[in-house]
């Protein structure tokens, strides 16, 4: 500021001046967003970078917290990458896997028809429309394990389902559903369905507010019928959204846990053992910290590789993808 | 109007299905202990001897029809909650809003957006070990600053990219009027700025609030005792003379469900936008 006000004084060209104070409040400004960023950055080495060393460093050791030693003398127990072949090896790891991603595979795919469905008559008019929209919504603000304990109740022996199903069939039904190896499977993919629906309602529905009304009455008036519309019309608009929804869901699907923790710990047996409760397990029931910290290694390297690739096909066409949802939104 | 009865009456069903398990459980909540468990033929909705005695159970830790008397009472979770799921918001949004307002106007970094996406996508659990060891080692283990301090950490990516949306929508201009008056870049974004998203700043820290309140993972994994949060402690719930506490713990859940149901309707028009972070507006 100093050297402005010299500079000033020396009366050089007012054009002079107004370029070196601009140069010093690019400076100023940019000082600023270094600052503010600061926090952000500090916080994230603090949760990633050291975090990330500490468990490569451990996952190629046998540490575990039984042995008494503080985790920075793990390299007493050096084995190099035998974690890694190990776990390549381990049958239960991969159950557990396939087991995940049939879990997503069934869960999200009904979620998603559920939800355009919900969304498509929504969208086509209901009386009542703002009411209906709340309770439609109510599953997803449902903290999740207690909504884990909700169908925990429902799926009881003496609980409302087997009650509902009695009336159907004549006859009492008394199915023991959280301890049979399949119906525990569907329990467990009801209750995703029923909390995570709204998710995909809430989001299609979104999408399908943004398509253009005039368009939709002209095809209407012109006897296109209602699947032409919608896949004519709405469908293309609503492409990018599709995509958001279903990958919100894919990814938190496939990180599953609270419910099936308290639904059914992963039983019988291991007939609902999701990967996070088999992580689970070989942390707290096994120890086995140091094997835990390999599998997780390549959990992230994987999802790494599986997000960079579909980053990188999403950025490569803006227009058609990413830019597309934003000036939609707008118009709504 | 015949197709809007059909729609409606298809929609009212379904509402009634979404219902349905949120009902039970409130039933359950206020049935008392004879009414946990009932012969299938017997079932129903609504409690035949309503009864207040689940939460004065939980509340106090003893109740009429319960033998046994709890040794902790759920004051204590429900703090814990309170206190951790505020302060881990708190971090969340100021560090959050600071780093968006940076990206956005300066261009610096913007490959900090991404790495925090990055935190969203991994599984908790396979990543937590280190996390632990690292609790561990600072004291930070069943305390509320350590539990607090890594609720920060894991919502920050929403509150990153929602308030980058916000600050990339409003134009550079009204600042720059406002330094050429004489602010400096800082006070042009506490005074001038800052004001203008408030709005988008609350409803930001109630969507934030709502993900810290229904954590349960890394609550189980960093608390053991004194900062349990109510999930925790409902599903631990359970004394050895009477077994599963059906009643009580729906008493919990419902406690526990309460707070992001209510606030969740009143940012329902918010949610497009924070579930999906800034990418779809509503």
């Amino acid at each position: 500021m100093s050297e402005v006000a010299s500079r000033r004084t020396t009366s050089i060209s007012v054009a002079q001046d107004n370029v070196s104070a601009e140069a010093t409040l690019a400076g100023e400004r940019r000082s600023l967003a270094k600052r503010l960023l600061a926090p952000t950055q500090l916080l994230l080495v603090f949760i990633v970078a050291f975090p990330l060393c500490m468990q490569i460093y451990i996952s190629m050791t046998w540490w575990t917290p039984l042995d008494g030693e503080p985790w920075y003398r793990a390299y007493r127990s050096w084995v190099w990458f035998l974690n890694y072949i190990d776990l390549f090896r381990d049958e239960a790891l991969w159950a557990a896997v396939w087991r995940t991603v049939l879990f997503v595979l069934i869960s999200v795919p009904l979620e998603f028809f559920l939800g355009l469905i919900f969304a498509t008559i929504f969208y086509e008019g209901v009386a009542g429309r703002p009411f209906f929209y709340s309770i439609l919504l109510m599953p997803m603000m449902i903290v999740p394990a207690v909504a884990g304990y909700i169908f925990f109740l429902m799926f009881q022996q003496t609980g409302p389902v087997n009650a509902a199903i009695s009336i159907v069939y004549s006859g009492a039904l008394d199915w023991n559903w959280l301890n049979d190896v399949n119906r525990a499977f569907i329990a467990i993919i009801v209750a995703d369905v029923w909390q995570w629906t709204p998710l995909m309602f809430l989001i299609l529905y979104a999408g399908l507010m943004s398509v253009p009304d005039d368009q939709m009455r002209a095809a209407t008036i012109l006897g296109a019928n209602w699947w032409d519309r919608f896949r004519r019309i709405a469908l293309p608009r609503i492409k990018a959204v599709i995509v958001i929804a279903i990958g919100l869901r894919v990814i938190e699907a496939f990180k599953i846990f609270d419910p099936i923790f308290i639904m059914t710990s992963g039983g019988p047996g291991v007939a609902t053992e999701s990967l996070s409760l088999y992580l689970y397990k070989r942390t707290f029931q096994d120890l086995e910290w140091s094997y835990v910290a390999a599998i997780g290694i390549t959990v992230l390297i994987v999802l790494s590789l599986i997000t960079g690739i579909i980053i990188a096909k999403t950025t490569a066409k803006p227009q058609a993808a990413t830019a597309e949802p934003v000036e939609q939104g707008r118009a709504v | 109007m015949n197709g809007l009865i059909i729609r409606t009456v298809a929609i009212a069903i379904v509402s009634c299905i979404a219902l349905l398990p949120i009902t039970w459980m409130i039933s359950m909540a206020f049935k008392p202990a004879a009414e946990w468990t009932t012969a299938a033929g017997e079932i129903s909705l609504i409690p035949k001897n309503p009864t207040l005695s689940n939460f004065v159970y939980v509340f106090t830790g003893n109740a009429p029809d319960q033998v046994v008397s709890l040794d902790r009472t759920v004051w204590g979770p429900l703090f814990a909650s309170l206190l951790t799921s505020v302060i881990g918001t708190l971090i969340a949004v100021v560090c959050g809003t600071a780093a968006a307002y940076a990206v956005s106007r300066e261009k610096i970094n913007e490959s900090i957006g991404l790495s925090l996406l990055q935190l969203r996508i991994f599984p908790p659990l396979a990543v937590m070990i280190p996390v632990m060891i690292m609790w561990a080692f600072l004291r930070m283990i069943d305390t509320w600053w350590g539990l607090a301090l890594i609720y920060g950490i894991v919502t920050l990516p929403f509150s990153f990219w929602l308030m980058k949306a916000y600050f990339d929508e409003l134009p550079r201009e009204i600042e720059e009027a406002a330094i050429v008056e004489g602010c400096t870049p800082f006070m042009a974004f506490r005074q001038i700025t800052l004001p203008i998203v408030a709005s988008a700043v609350a409803s930001t820290a109630l969507f934030i609030f709502i993900l810290n309140w229904s954590d349960y993972i890394i609550a189980l994994l960093l608390t053991r005792k004194d900062w349990t949060t109510i999930p925790v402690y409902m599903n631990a719930l359970a004394t050895a003379a009477s077994g599963q506490l059906y009643g009580a713990k729906a008493a919990l859940g419902l406690i526990a469900a309460i707070p992001p149901v209510v606030l969740g309707i009143s940012i329902q028009r918010f949610l497009v936008r924070g579930l999906t972070f800034g990418a779809l507006k509503q």
